[in-house]
């Protein structure tokens, strides 16, 4: 008598299931469109896809525009075919946005699509919003960013940066969105979490108050299968999925062009992921990410590449303090880890030493253990990078600096 | 013997470790030292917080990248409560140096703001109050403080100011723009990939405006003549030229994406001028600056 619907938990369940275990997805081309753009006499291969029930068809690779504020950039992105533009209020303090507002002056106004974000005042410490966070307030920041744009209206309205079930639920944000919705100042509303992702996707399905959803979505996630579930119930109940840290942090730490190009294609393996908005600085990374779409497929090389990269345990503690309890010596592992990090990921040797003097460390640290019984969850030898890095108090701080 | 090597296996290990430098040093001496204040009728509310580049994301999200290319180190946050229940939140982001914490102070500076003599330089609005000092950004936001809120603002930065030692001075270079038809406080530091280029790394710009003509001054410190000229013809074969016989001197680049921009090097700076068409703007103000640059 009544139509039965897929739980949350039953539909993770289905879904990891499915293909939790696995690194890459088969690929799936079928709802998507290719299209040849000309730009500056260059032919360019555009693939499409539909932002779910927004019906906005879109190239899977558009822009993020939060690193530059060189608005030639933004121009020969928008010239070479990318649609969507996407920034926020908080991005050089809506310098940004008005930079953006610049570039799509004279635009026609169905040639790009538009989004930006803003959260409402939030508690840092418990990372829960405060008094302040209000409707009116959050109406007041959409006011801001169109005056900021110089648009009438914005194509996505973002409610930023949530990673709480309860944030994303919080009534004056939802209502803000919606009456904006209603007065035409937004087309649709959108969430993004970069951080607990499947809690806060979860929780904007079951609102049923978002169109769309920007999540961080990358192979060097460690729930990357998870955030894939519930970016999966999302797609199937109409939202559209944007992805963005598809590469996480790869510029900064040496990705080659092939690398970012790899963890791009990665993301779109999965159909259920719309579009991504890679914050690309350059031309040359500009044209690297656009080529992605010459051929979304991974080649071997590039799977392998991914894997090995994705296997490496890197050198940044995740912090889930799991190893906390685990040391018969009750060390702080995690802040030796930082200093760890500090010595060979920074190099900043000061701020090493600093940390693991005020540790009040022991004299003999990994010493009388034959074997270490601490399990890391990603994978590093913690007795070895602590005796590797506590030589830096044997170290006269005049030959640090 | 022990004794003698020792001081060269710990130059070992610091040399391995470190590579060429680590400038980060000079930064480091105020921040040992630093304790958020204490502030009359305010009391810290909570811990103070700690961010290092890894996790800023989860403190100031997307907006966290821009920061990382302006070689952030470290953030502290605190937060105050008074009695009639207003908070102040004090963050203080520290840069590798003044230069790029300077950077990343005027990627968020509005030319217009309302600026005060705090730090080396700083502005406030209506529950914001954002200064410079030395390597440091300190941003300061405040809710419900009614009336009484630029005072309390002005009152919190004076004294976290203080506390991060000498104020400083903004970057030398950017005395060396010439003054006419420059707009106040536009002055930027370009961290890296200056013009959307890999190969042209740090930039200073200023912008213009003369009779109706809006233009941008610009100029890149390379470490030294030979760094300056690779520059130059990497970006002359970037753009199609076949100049071979790359010397110190004047250079128009046919720029696709940014058009025609008129350039000069001589040792190690490379100055420049876009968004203009007419040349004699353009030889007038590359002599200007080159006249000032010469002076340092």
């Amino acid at each position: 008598m009544f139509k039965k619907l897929v739980g949350r938990r039953d539909f993770m369940k289905s879904s990891l299931a499915g293909f939790g275990g696995f690194f890459f997805l088969p690929s799936n081309q079928e709802k998507q469109e290719v299209k040849f753009v000309e730009a500056k006499g260059k032919e360019r291969k555009f693939v499409y896809r539909t932002l779910g029930k927004t019906g906005l068809k879109l190239p899977v690779i558009n822009m993020g525009v939060m690193n530059t504020d060189n608005p030639n950039l933004v121009r020969a992105a928008l010239e070479a075919g990318v649609v969507m533009l996407d920034t926020a209020q908080t991005y050089q303090r809506g310098q940004n946005e008005g930079m953006i507002g610049e570039v799509l002056k004279g635009r026609p106004r169905d040639s790009y699509v538009l989004a930006t974000k803003a959260h409402p005042p939030t508690n840092q410490a418990t990372g829960l919003y405060t008094e302040e966070a209000t409707e009116e307030a959050y109406l007041r920041k959409i006011d801001t960013s169109l005056k900021n744009l110089g648009l009438d209206y914005v194509d996505i309205y973002h409610h930023h940066g949530v990673s709480k079930r309860e944030s994303a639920l919080f009534e004056p944000v939802l209502n803000a969105l919606q009456k904006a919705k209603r007065d035409g100042k937004i087309r649709f509303t959108g969430i993004t979490t970069h951080m607990n992702e499947p809690e806060v996707i979860h929780a904007a399905v079951d609102s049923k108050s978002y169109d769309v959803i920007l999540t961080a979505y990358s192979f060097q996630q460690k729930h990357h299968a998870e955030v894939g579930a519930a970016i999966a119930r999302a797609a199937q109940a109409g939202i559209g999925i944007v992805g963005m840290k598809a590469i996480r942090g790869g510029s900064r730490q040496g990705a080659t062009g092939k690398d970012a190009a790899a963890a791009l294609k990665w993301v779109l393996q999965n159909p259920n992921v719309h579009t991504i908005v890679p914050g690309y600085i350059t031309f040359e990374e500009m044209n690297i990410a656009l080529s992605v779409m010459e051929d979304l497929t991974l080649s071997d090389s590039e799977k392998k590449g991914l894997q090995k990269e994705a296997s490496l345990p890197g050198l940044y503690c995740q912090g889930c303090r799991q190893c906390l309890g685990q040391c018969p010596e009750h060390l702080p592992i995690p802040d030796l880890m930082r200093a760890y990090m500090y010595t060979y990921g920074y190099r900043n040797l000061t701020h090493a030493q600093d940390l693991v003097l005020s540790l009040n460390l022991p004299k003999r640290v990994c010493e009388d253990c034959s074997e270490c019984s601490v399990k890391c969850s990603s994978g590093f030898n913690i007795s070895g990078k602590i005796r590797d890095v506590i030589r830096i108090r044997e170290v006269p701080s005049e030959f640090i600096g | 013997m022990m004794k003698k090597r020792y001081p060269v296996v710990c130059l070992l290990f610091v040399c391995l470790i470190l590579g060429v430098n680590n400038s980060a040093r000079a930064s480091d001496s105020g921040w040992k030292t630093f304790v958020f204040p204490e502030v009359t009728g305010w009391r810290q509310s909570g811990e103070i917080q700690t961010f290092q580049p890894e996790n800023l994301f989860d403190y100031i999200d997307g907006a966290a990248d821009l920061y990382l290319s302006y070689d952030f180190q470290e953030l502290k946050v605190a937060e105050y409560r008074n009695e009639k229940k207003a908070s102040v939140i004090v963050e203080v982001y520290r840069h590798r140096t003044p230069t790029h914490a300077f950077g990343i102070y005027s990627q968020e500076r509005l030319a217009n703001a309302n600026f005060i003599d705090v730090g080396t330089q700083g502005y406030i609005e209506t529950n914001v109050l954002n200064f410079l000092v030395g390597p440091y950004y300190v941003k300061i936001n405040s809710y419900n403080t009614g009336a009484e809120d630029q005072g309390i603002l002005l009152t919190f930065a004076k004294k976290v100011s203080e506390n991060l030692g000498e104020k400083g001075s903004l970057p030398s270079i950017l005395s060396s723009f010439p003054e006419e038809g420059k707009k106040k406080t536009s002055e930027k530091f370009i961290a890296i990939k200056f013009l959307g280029y890999s190969f042209l790394h740090s930039a200073f710009t200023a912008d213009y405006e003369l009779s109706g003509t809006k233009f941008k001054l610009f100029v890149i410190e390379g470490r030294d003549h030979t760094e300056c000229g690779n520059m130059i013809q990497r970006y002359l074969q970037q753009t199609g030229s076949r100049e071979k016989n790359i010397i110190e001197g004047r250079y128009t680049i046919a720029d696709p994406y940014h058009g025609e921009i008129e350039v000069e090097w001589r040792g190690k700076y490379i100055w420049g001028i876009l968004n203009v068409n007419d040349p004699s703007l353009r030889l007038k103000y590359l002599k200007l600056f080159g006249e000032e640059l010469k002076k340092k």
